[in-house]
């Protein structure tokens, strides 16, 4: 009998199963191996029913009653399930918000002088956050304003007078009505995060429902650190305006030094981008045509948002961008980077670099990165990779022939601005007419992970399709946004093959509004999975705009092959927000019919949101079809 | 051994069956001839109940190709009641006149209910002993019409007859003349939760009492007149009594009976080529080594195995069975009794425990070094263990606190 | 004949983790997947048991699949029978719950379904080619191999270990 749960087939993507074929053929594992042989997981871990929070554990609850029905403690399954779901968000929540927290630290040194290499690139946006912020911008300085804002992103991280400032300023005041009844408004992100770790301690909380609702408090303080991410990264490098560029292991080029920047935050990676393109002579002086600087997981991202550098590949094939046996360097921050690319890279020759002193890996080399020296840092990184390609020069290399073209970059901002085109005075207008006049059934924001569990973006791809055809405007972040973009659905040229009526008109419009000359691509690549903030302050625009909450808007999200925790932080945010979210992977929640009662229904009472699991991409279509068309009603569309 | 050996055996139930099959499976081509005096082909007879209350059919209790009982080439007999056996000549005859040779034989007759004498009116229609399915057949149908089923006795057979005729809405009166049900399963006090759960099933139980005369009405039996004179309505009566091995046609013949057929450890009698098994064998207490004979189809079948070995030639000891070894579940409650069930104020020691739904009490030698009886009520975990080092006799004293907290397990016996 | 293969226990390797039971309770589930299992009726129920020798010896038990299996000959109902390939299996439709099988197993692996009133126990997954409890086995304690196999198994290790004995 074959087991349910091993993938028909690995990736939907044909680039990816070229590699993996190379690497069958050399004997390299990779995940996909790897998943085969913890096959068949542990049906507690998988259920949520094993716990090790404290030293007299691991306890399990036997799901089918005949073992032991609580822990040592006495914690119910209800209780260890919550306990364990928390924990997720938390640790979801913490990654989000280091992520802003570094960047905050980057304008705090920028501001006071003590690096030279950054400056900011979006005064603008400094000034309207600031101002949001309540920060005064009138007459100062910008270091003066940006130390301000980079002090106040900093306080946001503890318990203060205020809530935190990030989320209490970043969602309609009927949301932040609904937050404050229900007692989900963070008084700090990492007081949160560690209120989290307080409770699920041994023999602290241990009513399910009060944990959840911890839980969705920290998924609340998970939005305002993605929040200040963007923000931030925006103000230092610059608000994303639509781009091309391409996708796919294509877009290593043989006889470039190419340069792989893998992890999550612009800090380095921007720097990288700007010093490659002043240096090429350096690539130049050891035999190769230039840098050929590509993106992996949201670092790549972040670059192509905002300096049109193709992304590679994402999530669960990264190990195949090494295994072309291409790439000279890889370039890691933190997050998302599996220990094994030290493995595969040791197998393929490549040259792994670590660049931050949290996330080090064994089998890899690691330079320690400071922004006070950031340009310095590219430099010798460059210099790394140059030295790599004259050793690799001449070498076989096999780099499949596929890449897809790419239409990035909207931001808000740059989605208002194309908007205006239509309507200078109230640019949002067309926008909501189109809604109103059903032209846009609603929005669907994809995000989230590649999960080993699922075909390579066979979720993604089979759920936006379908909605596509349905007339729902479609939203991409993160690793998401890299499976649809691999697919071409980020290229205007399949508009027309894959779009519904009603979308197509609006798309082209904008397109031609915009002098593009044809329509904006199928799907809105929004940035990394920091921006997902980008579609909730979009969702609030539109609220605003209407005068309803979110909790009203036919918005749905779907992180529809989520791996990381915080895919589960982000989910819970969207469920904070009003929205209904799907997730298309199994939660490890399925021992507590509680827990997933609470989840799936009864938080709907409180926030308006809810989580829809569903393994299956047709049918979890269907759902947030329904949800969508169920919120339309509510409108009176 | 000398092949194609002429096996006989008497009775085609637990016993005979099993041992036909050893033989079968030890000689391929040894010729086995089963002698019953039933018409019905062989089935399981424990099952009967259910063919009272219409759960099973005859078809759904055949013994035939179920269970282990699946050997080819057997030569069955039905309807051929073996009168006499001739030690001398190796042959039996038959009711019809036939006489049958045999190389070896196996005396697998059984048991008959016994029906006390004191009692009178056994023989009105409607009063039935328990025993056979063409009884059950007609039991059956008398109980469709049937309103009151008076039951004289306490023990298991009643119990499942009682819960067989309640499923045909048949009102169930319990006569006991010992102080309390299932008396030779356990002692009164270990009763008291089944008893309590049989009450709240519907069966009403009068213990102390006795029948004295099964009256006569114009369709069979009417009414049954106790001890005390009472006189209660009904329309079937069962006797429940305890069985008495079937040896009467062995009476002419050397055979050596002591109640039932006596054999050695390996099954044979006081004739080389003649063998015992089941309710008809004396067997003995792996425990005690006394003498037994019972009424357990677990050891009909067991000991039917070994016999057919030991005559096909393969030497199999018999390891013994204690008189007492019952499983069942009653009233939605499950119970186990076997061993030494009655250490009363003997020189045993002897631990009660009473908790939530369960009861266990369990015996064990006067040194505390064997385990020798246990009753189990409600929780039956990990019985077959218990059996074991009952029977082996093993010393039990390094793992007496699991037994006694009924945590032993398996592992502790094998790798503790 | 093909030597018929079993499920032998390789106690120094089981950490506890109960990984088998669950698989075995998903594997004689009607849907066969854990998440749905869990709320069925009957509930599936896992034949395979992980005891303890003592508090740190874990060590999973089951059906031996006895030659002469005391269960199948002490069946009053007829319903435990041997298959082809050696596995003493109780038929669950047959079994009527009166757990005379289970006071005779000397290895206590018949488990009572108390809401179905039946008896189970391993039938080392008739469906599959490998039990579900081997294949979930993290550690591999559980092996499905023929005795001839095992021992051959066990015998090499006990040559490795001999030899690096005599290396040292
Ligand atoms: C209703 C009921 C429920 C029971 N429940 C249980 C239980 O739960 N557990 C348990 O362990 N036991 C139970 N028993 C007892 C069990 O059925 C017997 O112990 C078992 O059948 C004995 O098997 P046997 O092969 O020794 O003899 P029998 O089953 O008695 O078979 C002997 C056969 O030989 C035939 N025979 C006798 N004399 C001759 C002759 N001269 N010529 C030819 N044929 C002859 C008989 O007609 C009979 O067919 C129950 C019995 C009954 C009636
Ligand atoms: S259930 Fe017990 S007696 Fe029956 S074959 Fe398995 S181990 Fe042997
Ligand atoms: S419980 Fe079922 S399988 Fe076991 S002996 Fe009774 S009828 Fe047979």
């Amino acid at each position: 009998m074959a087991d349910a749960r091993v993938p028909r087939k690995k990736s939907l993507d044909p680039a990816v199963n070229q590699m993996l074929a190379k690497a069958k053929k050399e004997n390299i594992q990779t995940i996909w191996d790897r998943y085969e042989t913890m096959l068949p997981q542990c049906g507690f871990g998988d259920t949520g029913l094993c716990c090790r929070h404290c030293l007299q554990g691991p306890c399990r609850i036997d799901p089918f009653g005949e073992g032991p029905r609580e822990g040592i403690c006495g914690a119910s399954a209800d209780v260890m399930v919550a306990r364990g779901l928390d924990r997720a968000i938390a640790a979801g929540t913490a990654a989000h918000s280091g992520h802003a927290k570094h960047l905050a630290h980057t304008l705090l040194k920028m501001a006071t002088g003590k690096t030279k290499d950054y400056r900011i690139k979006d005064e603008a946006k400094l000034k309207s956050v600031s101002t949001r912020m309540g920060i005064p911008v009138d007459g100062r300085s910008i270091a003066d304003i940006a130390k301000d804002l980079a002090m106040a992103a900093l306080a946001d991280f503890h318990e203060k007078e205020t809530p935190v400032m990030w989320a209490a300023t970043v969602v309609p005041q009927k949301r932040v009505d609904v937050l404050l009844k229900h007692g989900l408004v963070p008084k700090g992100i990492d007081h949160e995060i560690s209120e989290i770790m307080h409770r699920t301690l041994y023999g602290v909380d241990a009513d399910a429902v009060n944990l959840l609702l911890a839980g969705l408090r920290c998924g609340v303080a998970d939005l305002a650190g993605c929040y200040m991410g963007t923000d931030l990264a925006d103000i230092l490098f610059g608000t994303p305006t639509p781009v091309k560029s391409e996708a796919n292991l294509g877009t290593l080029k043989k006889d470039w030094v190419n340069i792989a920047l893998h992890g999550h935050n612009p800090v380095l990676s921007d720097i990288l981008v700007s010093v490659a393109a002043q240096k090429q002579d350096m690539a130049k002086a050891k035999g190769a045509a230039g840098f050929n600087l590509v993106g992996i997981c949201c670092t790549g991202n972040e670059i192509m948002m905002r300096h049109g550098i193709p992304s590679c590949t994402h999530s669960v094939s990264q190990e195949t961008a090494i295994l072309t046996g291409a790439v000279d360097l890889m370039v890691v921050d933190y997050q998302c980077i599996m220990p094994s690319v030290a493995t595969v890279a040791q197998c393929m020759g490549t040259q792994v670099l670590t660049t931050m002193d949290l996330c080090k890996i064994t089998g890899t080399d690691h330079m320690e990165f400071s922004e006070e020296e950031a340009g310095k840092k590219a430099e010798e990184i460059l210099a790394m990779a140059a030295l790599n390609y004259a050793k690799r020069k001449g070498k076989p290399v096999e780099i499949p022939d596929v890449k897809t073209p790419v239409v990035a970059g909207f931001s808000v901002e740059a989605i208002v601005a194309a908007l205006s085109k239509l309507n200078a005075v109230d640019p949002l207008k067309p926008l909501v007419d189109n809604l109103k006049a059903g032209n846009i059934r609603g929005v669907c924001l994809y995000a989230g992970c590649n999960n080993v569990k699922v075909p390579q973006d066979e979720n993604f791809v089979i759920m936006a399709k379908k909605m596509l055809k349905e007339n729902v405007l479609i939203l991409a972040t993160g690793c998401g946004a890299g499976a649809l973009m691999r697919h071409g659905l980020m290229d205007p040229a399949n508009v027309d093959a894959l779009c519904g009526d009603g979308i197509k008109a609006v798309l082209t419009a904008i397109g031609e509004a915009n002098g593009l000359g044809g329509p904006l691509p199928p799907v809105l690549h929004m940035g990394s999975c920091v921006d997902n903030s980008r579609a909730v302050a979009l969702a609030v625009a539109v609220a605003n705009y209407l005068g309803v909450d979110t909790d009203a808007l036919p918005v749905v999200a779907s992180a529809a092959e989520a791996v990381s925790e915080k895919a589960v932080s982000i989910g819970t945010y969207a469920v904070a927000a009003g929205l209904p979210t799907h997730v298309g992977v199994m939660l490890p929640v399925m021992g507590s019919p509680l827990v997933v009662e609470v989840l799936t229904k009864t938080v709907r009472d409180v926030t308006g949101g809810y989580f829809i699991v569903d393994l299956d991409p047709e049918s979890a279509a269907d759902k947030l079809l329904a949800a969508i068309d169920e919120r339309r009603k509510g409108l009176g569309l | 051994m000398a092949a194609n050996q002429t096996y006989v055996i008497i009775g085609a139930s637990a016993a005979g069956l099993s041992a036909a099959c050893a033989i079968v499976k030890t000689e391929p081509e040894a010729k086995v001839t089963v002698l019953s005096e039933e018409t019905d082909s062989p089935y399981f007879r424990p099952m009967i109940p259910f063919i009272i209350s219409g759960e099973k059919s005859p078809a759904d209790v055949a013994m035939t190709g179920q269970g282990p009982y699946q050997a080819k080439g057997i030569d069955l007999r039905l309807n051929t009641r073996v009168v006499s056996l001739d030690t001398h000549s190796n042959q039996v005859k038959t009711k019809s006149g036939d006489t049958v040779l045999f190389d070896r034989l196996l005396i697998a007759s059984g048991s008959s209910p016994y029906i006390p004498r004191d009692i009178e009116g056994t023989g009105i229609k409607g009063v039935y002993a328990l025993r056979t399915l063409a009884q059950a057949r007609d039991a059956a149908q008398r109980s469709s019409s049937a309103r009151h089923a008076i039951l004289l006795g306490g023990g298991l057979l009643n119990l499942k007859a009682a819960f067989a005729l309640l499923e045909k809405k048949v009102a169930v009166t319990l006569v006991v003349y010992s102080p309390e049900i299932l008396s030779q399963l356990m002692e009164p006090d270990d009763a008291v939760m089944i008893r309590q759960a049989l009450e709240h099933a519907g069966l009403k139980i009068m213990t102390g009492r006795s029948a004295k005369t099964i009256v006569q009405g114009p369709n069979g039996v009417k009414a049954v007149i106790l001890d005390n004179g009472v006189d209660i309505p009904c329309d079937m009566v069962f006797i429940g009594k305890g069985v008495r091995p079937c040896v009467d046609f062995l009476k002419s013949s050397d055979m050596e009976i002591d109640q039932g057929v006596v054999v050695d450890p390996y099954t044979r009698t006081s004739r080389e080529n003649i063998f015992a098994a089941g309710d008809v064998a004396v067997t003995f207490d792996p425990v005690t080594g006394n003498r037994v004979v019972t009424g357990l189809w677990t050891n009909a079948a067991e000991m039917g195995l070994c016999a057919g070995k030991n005559m096909a030639g393969d030497p199999t000891a018999y390891a013994g069975t204690f008189g007492v070894m019952n499983a069942t579940q009653v009233a939605g409650l499950p119970f186990v009794s076997m061993g030494q069930v009655h250490p009363g104020s003997g020189d045993y020691e002897v631990h009660r425990n009473v908790s939530g739904n369960a009861y266990r009490k369990l015996v064990f030698s006067k040194e505390g070094k064997h385990l020798v009886g246990l009753v189990m009520v409600g929780d039956i975990t990990h019985a077959g263990l218990y059996r074991y080092i009952m029977r082996e006799q093993r010393d039990i004293r390094r793992v007496k606190e699991k037994i006694i907290g009924q945590t032993l397990t398996s592992a502790h016996l094998m790798y503790g | 004949m093909d030597q018929i293969k079993e499920i032998f226990v390789r106690k120094d390797l089981c950490m506890g983790c109960h990984s088998c039971e669950l698989a075995c309770a998903v594997a004689h589930s009607a849907s066969k997947n854990i998440y749905e299992a869990m709320g069925e009726h009957p509930m599936p129920k896992s034949r395979v048991y992980v005891e303890t020798v003592s508090a740190s010896v874990p060590v999973p038990i089951l059906c031996r699949h006895c030659e002469d299996a005391p269960c199948m000959h002490a069946c009053i109902a007829g319903a435990i029978h041997r298959t082809a390939d050696q596995a003493v299996v109780t038929d669950a439709d047959k079994c009527i719950g009166c757990w005379t099988c289970v006071m005779v197993c000397p290895y206590g692996v018949i488990g009572r379904h108390l809401e179905a009133r039946k008896a189970y126990r391993c039938d080392r997954c008739q469906d599959r080619d490998q039990p579900a409890c081997v294949s979930a086995c993290p550690t591999k304690a559980l092996v499905y191999q023929t005795v001839t196999d095992f021992s051959k198994d066990l015998r090499r290790k006990a040559a490795e270990e001999l030899s690096r004995g005599e290396g040292r």
